[in-house]
């Protein structure tokens, strides 16, 4: 995965951190061993990966005449946002991390029509603190949005607990600005009318880098809405829990969001300074919030509330305010900082299932955790079927390091078999590399990188992630490709 | 269009191997081939220079439907009829209503990104897609997406083929996602003035509404009679949600104080749907939804020559629909059409069914380097549709 690894792709050199540095100013370009050591790792912390040199353009022309350098160099670079991915997609090893957090800009706001067009490094929340004025927001809600980028969530197609009821990312994003990694800039889809051609805002979106870089992104803003009830319901089962989730989907009520929470999970979040006073006795809970007209809303809670009580339900308390409803959310958007403190190591799954096989899948999933012994903590999307075990361990312990490998082959095997897919959110990167196989054909992947090929024939933009290197047609054929006139 | 090639159209394909193994052989002979899913969409868009059909009307059926988790696979030749049938028994739908028929393909639907009034709360295609099958024109067979309702697994071929019209690969299989139906709807109508002032007024008040209606959609008065309501224009609102939401929904109507929404039958947006079957011409513009007032009223100027040409429009969505019925063929009319698609607009101007030279009028979608590219690396010998998406392909 390395610079050298392509015969075609050109090395990071003095010359060239030199011409870097020219562009963007020395001190927005790290080449040291000690400056790197923050770029090492994304949102998971099992990889490592040393980049050449990392180099932080703080104008979109600084980002152009950096990824034109690099072209004109044919080295290979790996954009990243904020680093808060959960795939290693923004890993870049041995070759240039292109960091876009700097380009912060708003470019425009248009609330009648209820458009925004921002830079690549606009923090998800900000995007909807700017919206709030106009009484929008941006729905797209990523646990992390408090530091992910929208250029970030792009790439990733990012998800969210509130993707449920309102999309993820490329439901919300109707044009872009692209980079290419051969430094071509092209406009993308339509913000102002129906798109004709080929959907290659669809095609872009969700590219995890590997596409080039978008340097504007223009995205729809959604009306807040003009009530929340957001409910804990508490479950002495996980199955119950699981039978609860299928049941609300079936009814045909989409609440804004359907969260799940298992008991190792409500009690690590109880532990921690997230504490937000879940069921610490509890198997399961699930955070349920509906949204929308006020109009028209308490009939709907009252019959989701109805519906967990039948499945057996021990209780289910509504927040009474906002600051109950924050303190909700908290526990379940800092899980993952939760585990996070609790080892040193964490391995997150992202698998989607059929939402009418949670049941099965979570009942098999307990029983892989006891075969493996280790604790899986599951919290997750239950409305999406977007299951999200976690296992924390000590990489540094080598029988707990096969144990935790050997229970998530096995959860990953389970969710594929039921008809499932192995990321909702969190994007291939490296970490579900291995799988993609297991889901797609030969012929289906090589289309993949037929696609990528047409907006990086050089394969410089992110190398190696997303489709599994093998399964692409030979490089030099399409270096040659290339080559002919 | 030459058919042949393949055995006489309409025969039937049983599976998806069977159509690899045409289209490679199509395209080991350079064999153009126009792909056809129930025939309806045939008239549309640019003509196609081909030497044999490819259809798929045989290859039709429901694969899989889990009512439980709202999504159903079907063979790319299943009527949309079929999937709203196997749907409605289960309290579900596909939100998706193209203009035409229910007689179309869900294959044809999502290759031309075809959709209608309910497109307003429900979004095209690309907003209803789970996954799909598709084979390329080398007659490798691809597979994008899944069966979940949350998917980011490889690069996202779905919405790639989505609006592709055909042209990067057959589509063969899709899996979409269905939605309840609401537990109660209802259709209103509400006579409308066409003036400006009043337009504007309207579009916006509709645009602050809390809860988005699922279809909401201007007639022309033409457009009103042709499908059986009083000649003037109307505004026709479709509503659904639990019977406390409804009520306020109804209030907020009239709140905009534009006059009386009546109830109308819903047959209404079938009907609707159907209008345009056997038009000349066909087109839409497409702009921002603030601008909505002014797109009609320049849209209404420019097909007034027209007798008994009609228009609608979605306020949310700020798309106009024309149609210029063929009994307003008369001396002169190719003319006053080609005038009327070349006048100034600032929105995108969209040809559906169109007169085979009136397409050259309509600025052509130069195709950039990745359209040309992504053409190139799904059907690298261009048999798929040929002309489907302009000369400049």
């Amino acid at each position: 995965m390395t610079a050298t690894a392509d015969p075609g792709h050109g090395h990071v050199d003095a010359a060239l951190v030199a011409r870097l540095a020219g562009i963007v100013g020395k001190r927005r370009v790290l080449s040291r061993d000690s400056e790197l050591v923050a770029y090492g790792s994304d949102g998971l912390p099992s990889y490592h990966a040393r980049p050449a040199c990392a180099v932080f353009p703080g104008t979109r022309d600084e980002a152009v005449a950096v990824v034109r350098a690099l072209a004109a160099a044919h080295v290979p670079f790996v954009p990243r946002g904020a680093g808060t991915g959960l795939s290693g997609g923004a890993l870049a090893d041995g070759v240039v991390l292109l960091g876009l957090n700097r380009l912060t800009r708003i470019l425009s706001m248009d609330p009648e029509n209820r458009l925004a067009v921002v830079e690549p490094g606009v923090v998800n929340v900000a995007l909807s603190r700017a919206a709030k004025p106009y009484g929008l927001y941006y729905a797209p809600d990523p646990s992390s949005q408090a530091a992910c980028t929208i250029g970030g969530n792009v790439a990733e197609n990012a998800g969210g607990p509130h993707c449920l009821k309102y999309g993820v990312t490329t439901n919300h994003v109707v044009a872009l600005t692209v980079l290419l990694p051969d430094g071509e800039i092209l406009p993308l889809g339509r913000a102002d009318g129906e798109a004709e051609g080929y959907d290659l805002v669809g095609a872009f979106v969700g590219s995890e880098g590997c596409f080039g870089i978008a340097l504007d992104i223009t995205v729809r803003l959604t009306p807040e809405p003009q009530a929340i009830r957001t409910l804990l319901a508490d479950f002495t089962t996980l199955d119950a829990a699981a039978r609860t989730v299928s049941a609300i989907v079936a009814s045909g009520i989409v609440p804004a969001a359907l969260e799940m929470l298992d008991a190792p999970t409500i009690r690590m979040v109880e532990a921690s300074i997230y504490a937000a006073g879940y069921p610490v006795d509890a198997a399961a809970v699930l955070l349920i919030e509906l949204d929308g007209a006020l109009a028209g809303l308490e009939q709907d809670v009252a019959a989701v509330d109805a519906m967990c009580r039948a499945e057996g339900a021990r209780a289910v308390r509504v927040a009474r305010d906002e600051a109950e409803r924050a303190r909700l959310w908290q526990g379940r958007k800092k899980a993952f900082g939760a585990m996070g403190r609790l080892s040193p190591h964490l391995v997150v799954q992202d698998a989607v299932v059929p939402r009418t096989k949670l049941p099965q899948v979570l009942s098999r999933i307990q029983e892989i955790a006891a075969h493996w012994r280790v604790t899986v903590c599951n919290v997750f999307h239950a409305g999406d079927g977007n299951v999200h075990p976690n296992i924390a361990y000590d990489a540094n312990d080598p029988d707990a390091t096969a144990r935790v490998h050997g229970a998530m082959r096995d959860i990953m095997e389970t969710c594929i078999a039921a008809g499932g897919t192995i990321t909702g959110e969190h994007g291939v990167g490296v970490d579900k590399l291995p799988y993609m196989d297991r889901i797609f054909s030969a012929q289906s992947l090589r289309a993949m990188c037929d696609l990528r090929d047409v907006f990086d024939p050089e394969r410089r933009s992110n190398p190696g992630k997303v489709v599994p290197v093998h399964s692409c047609r030979e490089w030099h054929m399409a270096a040659s490709a290339r080559r002919a006139p | 269009m030459a058919h042949g090639g393949f055995g006489p159209p309409g025969s039937v394909t049983t599976t998806t191997a069977e159509i690899a193994e045409r289209i490679r052989d199509a395209a080991a002979h350079g064999t153009r081939l126009r792909v056809i899913g129930r025939g309806h969409w045939l008239a549309a868009n640019r003509p196609v220079q081909a030497d044999a059909t490819l259809p798929l009307d045989g290859y039709s059926g429901i694969v899989d439907y889990v009512p439980g988790d709202f999504t159903l696979t079907a063979r790319a030749g299943t009527t949309l009829a079929e999937i709203a049938r196997a749907a409605r028994d289960q309290g579900q739908w596909l939100a998706l209503d193209p203009l035409g028929s229910d007689e179309g393909s869900i294959g044809a639907t999502v290759a031309t990104a075809s959709h209608g009034p309910h497109a307003t709360g429900f979004g095209t295609p690309r907003d209803h897609l789970l996954g799909l099958e598709f084979v390329t024109g080398a007659g490798d067979v691809v597979r994008g997406g899944g069966r979940v309702v949350k998917n980011v697994a490889g690069f996202d071929l779905v919405r790639l083929s989505t609006g592709a019209w055909g042209t990067l690969g057959v589509i063969t299989e899709v899996t979409v996602r269905l939605r309840a139906l609401p537990a109660e709807q209802q259709t209103l109508a509400l006579a409308v003035d066409e003036d400006a002032p009043i337009l504007e007024r309207l579009t916006s008040g509709l645009r602050g509404l809390v809860t988005a209606p699922l279809a909401c959609e201007l007639l022309s008065g033409v457009l009103a009679a042709r499908i059986g309501l009083p000649e003037r224009p109307v505004l026709a609102v479709h509503i659904g949600g639990n019977a406390e939401s409804m009520r306020a929904q109804r209030d907020a109507l009239a709140g905009l104080e534009a006059g009386a929404f009546a109830p109308a039958d819903d047959a209404l947006w079938t009907r609707l749907r159907a209008a345009g079957a056997g038009a000349a011409a066909t087109w839409r513009l497409s702009y921002r939804p603030s601008r909505f007032a002014h797109t009609w009223i320049e849209g209404r100027e420019s097909i007034a020559p027209f007798a008994g040409a009609w228009m609608h429009g979605s306020p949310l969505r700020g798309a106009v629909r024309y149609a210029v019925p063929t009994d307003a063929a008369e001396p002169g009319s190719p003319e006053r059409l080609l005038r009327a698609l070349t006048q100034p607009f600032d929105g995108v101007r969209i040809g559906e069914t169109l007169p085979a030279r009136a397409w050259s009028v309509l600025p052509s979608r130069a195709m950039d380097r990745l359209s040309r590219g992504v053409r190139t690396a799904f059907d690298p010998r261009g048999i798929l549709n040929p002309g489907i998406l302009g000369a400049s392909e």
